[in-house]
């Protein structure tokens, strides 16, 4: 789910940066960092472009400023039970792999519904119920978060595909 | 799942009563029994007395896991006197057998959670890795093998086998090197034929020491379509490399463009764990029995049974393998087979490298000898390996910069480049032409001259001819086998009616085991050989576990240290002509090769023709080292006499290593050029010398005449007095001489005298050599080519022998 979220971060600046772009260098400095990460609990999507910076510091010993910006973004947070769409990433034996943006989710062997096989001899291997749903490394395909898990910087989730209008989508 | 009772209670305890009955459901945390034990506490009353007493507790006891109960072990009433008594046995909803990021895959349930509870971890639950692309995905050992019956199940209905491929100086090369590109661009340069199939990608997120877009270029080894098209009807296919994911991937697109052969198998560097080493048991965890490695190293597969090794693939020269600085350093061949492209002063330094190098990473060759090496590497043990250096922040970052090193210097340094410059600067020479072009860069020259250009590139590499041989056979006789023991023995037919088998079992007693067959048959090829090198393995490594030795080993050869009648091949390097050789040379029956007649022999799998590969020794060379020989007879002879003695002259004889038989041979024909004496003069003297030792055994007259070559390089010992008449200027005719001859007697001198000094350690650092590694080897050194052990014993033998004879003297 997306939210808007306030966040605080903490930039520290090289004396080189100093002068009059000092504010620009400051915001590619927060964009590169921070869009795209994750925290482990959400990932930053989108940062928007009213901020705050405050006033900066020089960090004794180093020559180094700090700056505190204060900004909104939008971030982007799964929650168990959620349906997300995806792209299969990967094909295995016991089953398959999805990225749903920045989260990696396997669907396990018995997350499939029954009629769906995996075929290791067709190439590429790939799922398949031998009729139209095919599930193979590309596949955009429909899945729920059943289990969800953080680390520091990543999430990892597991997906099922054993209910009601899940599964591959039609292209 | 089985409770059992848990450690921390007080025991002896009362189960009082069981809350559920079998078939019920239980949850997690959930009251299974009550039970009450009994303690000593002390009570006071209201009138301050204290007393003890023993009071009974109730207590209950939680179920640590989720699930139907399926059996009780206890009753109502029962005492429990210790931890590790059975109490329930639980069937649980889902038992973890798959997890994805510590995850249960099939109930989603986190796995790191632990609560007071908690007996074992449910992630131990799951802890192998056999996913190729994935360091997440773990299974159980049950999930292992029931993975792998299938895999063998579908193999054996197509008719298949496993086969791991790895990619560089295997199947492919690669090189950083921009010339390649520019070669490409021009049809006129002679290395055009060569390089014009040559792929080249960028990866995206390669910021190796900021060197923006770096080009690789991929050379595929000649006929490697047609290799993959007939070797995937026979194995399956995966890649395994020391390289990282997206350098594996990008290669991949390459040789496997449809992904038909390798589909998405495909294991890299990132998902290793170590780089130090590979293991069949990274993706075959529990079975090996189908699969078949072909890899150019040995050494980083511990010398894998399932292996083939296979020629190395060098297209471009000098390159080596831009991947391989997180492996342990590789043995070079120093008889390069382009050795006629490579500046001579590469050798020491390459005996060197290595010298050091096989102390520091060579752990499997010290360690392992083949046949213990497969299939007992443990978890454990590859952590302990991976600690020991592959995590090692500093080592990896070390390695890291090796790599950009490499890539920077292929970059800017452009050695392809010089090479071909350099090659057409002999070509010019040679041809003696008047070129209206002055420059000699390759790409500026004129198209009539580029004929007679040599190129440096040469696409006739014919490896995977071999390999597809080797392949074919391998795949042809499991499957004999395995028709012969399906069809065979009736007794399995009787057996399974009368119950005894379940053809589970008996699906495993049929498949041949690629481990025995894959041996056998390389035995047969080198069967009853015994090779002595010479000149081929740098000093100071154990001859018996160097890389070379344990490849021809494992075709059935035997490795001796030294020549006797016994040997059928000398392995020699043909431009150092050593006291093995000539030694050899005198038995008509050995026949001198050179070491492509090995890696012949290894790569076809078939014992070829030695003619090609002898080494000529010339009748002049034997006549010149007329003197060298009459001491050796000497030896030799006492050698074959004494072999119902025991291996101590043997040894010493060892310890006497070549270098030093030549010394020897110099000084005494210096001697006897120098003094005017006649024959009866010189003879008379080394008749002083040996008079008192005739009667002890050979090996000690050795020792003596070795202690006058020592002395004498001291110019100190007394009883060389008549030698330190011209001491110096003899010594230094004598060094220069020797120099000429033979190119790694630096390393040798401080050898002879590391053997003649009563402690190895104090010759250290008069060696001049700087590293620490050189040093620890002198020991070793002084024994040159035998074992360790033997050497060090026959040191202190000989040393002993001295001091006595020195005592009669």
């Amino acid at each position: 789910m997306f939210f808007l979220k306030e966040l605080e971060k903490t930039i520290q600046l090289h004396p080189s940066y100093f002068g009059p772009l000092i504010r620009s260098h400051i915001h590619r400095e927060l964009l590169t960092k921070e869009e795209g990460s994750s925290t482990g609990k959400f990932t930053i999507v989108c940062i928007l472009d009213s901020f705050e910076i405050s006033d900066g510091q020089v960090i004794p010993g180093s020559g180094y400023a700090e700056y505190i910006v204060h900004y909104k973004a939008i971030v982007w947070r799964p929650y168990k039970g959620e349906v997300l769409d995806g792209v299969v990433t990967s094909v295995i034996r016991s089953g398959f792999f999805v990225d749903c943006g920045s989260l990696q989710a396997f669907v396990g062997q018995g997350m499939i519904p029954g009629d769906i096989k995996f075929d290791a001899n067709a190439t590429p291997p790939q799922w398949t119920d031998n009729a139209d749903q095919v599930i193979e490394k590309g596949t955009n395909i429909r899945i729920k978060i059943k289990g969800l898990r953080s680390e520091v910087d990543k999430m990892y989730a597991i997906g099922t595909m054993k209910e009601d209008y899940l599964g591959p989508l039609q292209q | 799942m089985k409770i059992r009772s848990p450690q921390g209670l007080h025991y002896p305890i009362t189960v009082v009563e069981l809350s559920k009955k079998a078939d019920d459901e239980v949850r997690r945390s959930s009251p299974l029994f009550t039970y009450y034990y009994e303690s000593t506490v002390t009570e006071g009353n209201k009138y301050g007395e204290e007393k003890e007493v023993r009071k009974k507790f109730p207590a209950r006891f939680d179920s640590s896991a989720d699930g139907k109960i399926v059996q009780w072990f206890i009753k109502n009433g029962a005492l429990i006197q210790h931890p590790g008594v059975d109490i329930v046995e639980i069937e649980e909803p889902c038992t973890h057998e798959v997890q994805f990021g510590s995850l249960c895959a099939d109930c989603g349930k986190d796995m790191t959670e632990v609560d007071y509870l908690t007996e074992e971890r449910n992630v131990d639950r799951a802890t192998i890795n056999m996913t190729h692309d994935n360091i997440r995905l773990l299974v159980s050992q049950k999930e292992a093998v029931r993975a792998e019956e299938d895999a063998k199940r579908r193999l054996l209905g197509a008719q298949k086998l496993s086969l791991i491929v790895d990619l560089d100086q295997t199947v492919i090369h690669t090189t950083c090197e921009r010339t390649i590109a520019e070669w490409q661009a021009d049809p006129d340069n002679p290395n055009y034929e060569a390089v014009k199939d040559v792929r080249s990608f960028q990866l995206a997120d390669d910021n190796i020491a900021n060197v923006a877009a770096n080009w690789y270029y991929v050379k595929m080894r000649p006929g490697l379509k047609e290799f993959f098209d007939r070797i995937s009807t026979m194995y399956e296919m995966h890649v395994y490399t020391m390289a990282t994911r997206a350098y594996a991937q990008a290669v991949a697109k390459i040789i496997d463009p449809d992904r038909k052969y390798f589909g998405d198998r495909i294991l890299s560097r990132d998902e290793n764990y170590t780089d130090k080493l590979k293991t069949l048991h990274r993706l075959f965890p529990t079975n090996t029995d189908m699969v078949v490695i072909i890899d150019d190293r040995a050494d980083i597969w511990h010398y894998s049974d399932n292996l083939v090794r296979v020629p190395v693939f060098n297209f471009f020269p000098g390159a080596g393998d831009i991947n391989a600085s997180f492996l342990p350093k590789q043995q070079e061949l120093i008889t390069s087979t382009k050795s006629e492209l490579q500046p001579a002063k590469e050798k020491p330094v390459e005996e060197g490298d290595t010298a050091k190098v096989f102390s520091v990473a060579g752990k499997p060759t010290e360690t392992m000898p083949t046949e213990t090496a497969n299939g007992t590497l443990t978890d454990l043990e590859q952590q302990l390996i991976s600690m020991g250096s592959g995590d090692n922040p500093d080592v990896l970052e070390q390695q890291v910069k090796e790599q950009e090193k490499v890539i920077i210097s292929q970059q800017t340094e452009r050695p392809l480049l010089q090479k071909q410059l350099l090659l057409d600067q002999a070509d010019e020479a040679a041809e003696q032409e008047e070129l209206a072009n002055e420059t000699e860069n390759g790409e500026t020259q004129t198209t009539e001259h580029h004929k007679q250009r040599h190129s440096l590139l040469h696409d006739d590499d014919r490896g995977l001819h071999y390999i597809e041989d080797c392949l074919i056979r391998v795949h042809r006789t499991f499957y004999d086998e395995y028709q012969r023991r399906k069809t065979g023995p009736q007794g399995g037919r009787v057996a399974e009616l009368r119950g005894e088998k379940s053809p589970k079992k008996r699906l495993d007693d049929f498949v041949p085991d690629i481990k025995v067959l894959m041996p056998r048959m390389k035995r047969e090829v080198l069967n009853g050989c015994t090779i002595v090198f010479s000149g081929i393995i740098p000093l100071g490594l154990d001859v018996q576990y160097s890389d070379f030795a344990l490849w021809v080993k494992s075709f059935g050869a035997q490795v001796s240290l030294n020549v006797n009648k016994h040997i059928t091949h000398v392995i020699g390097n043909p431009d150092r002509k050593t006291t093995k050789v000539k030694k050899a040379a005198r038995y008509p029956h050995i026949k001198i090769v050179n070491a492509k007649w090995m890696f012949q022999c290894c790569t076809k799998w078939q014992r070829v023709d030695e003619a090609p590969y002898i080494i000529e020794i010339d009748a002049a060379e034997r006549g010149s080292s007329f003197e060298d020989l009459e001491d050796d007879d000497i030896a030799v002879t006492g050698d074959e006499d004494g072999e119902n003695g025991p291996d101590l002259a043997e040894d010493i004889q060892l310890d006497m290593s070549d270098e030093k038989w030549r010394s020897m041979g110099d000084e005494f024909q210096d001697f006897m050029d120098e003094s005017e004496d006649t024959e009866d003069g010189s003879n008379s003297d080394s008749d002083s010398v040996r008079s008192d030792t005739s009667t002890k055994s050979d090996s000690k007259r050795n020792r003596k005449k070795r202690k006058r070559t020592t002395g004498s390089t001291d110019g100190s010992e007394a009883e060389d007095s008549d030698a330190s008449v011209n001491s110096t200027s003899r010594l230094q005719r004598r060094k220069k001489r020797v120099l000429e001859r033979v190119t790694s007697l630096t390393n040798v001198v401080s050898a002879d005298k590391s053997s003649g000094l009563p402690s190895p350690e104090t010759t250290g650092p008069e060696e001049g050599h700087g590293d620490e590694d050189r040093k620890k080897d002198v020991g070793r050194l002084g024994a040159d080519d035998s074992e360790e052990d033997d050497g060090l014993e026959a040191e202190l033998l000989a040393e002993f022998e001295r001091s006595a004879s020195e005592g009669d003297a």
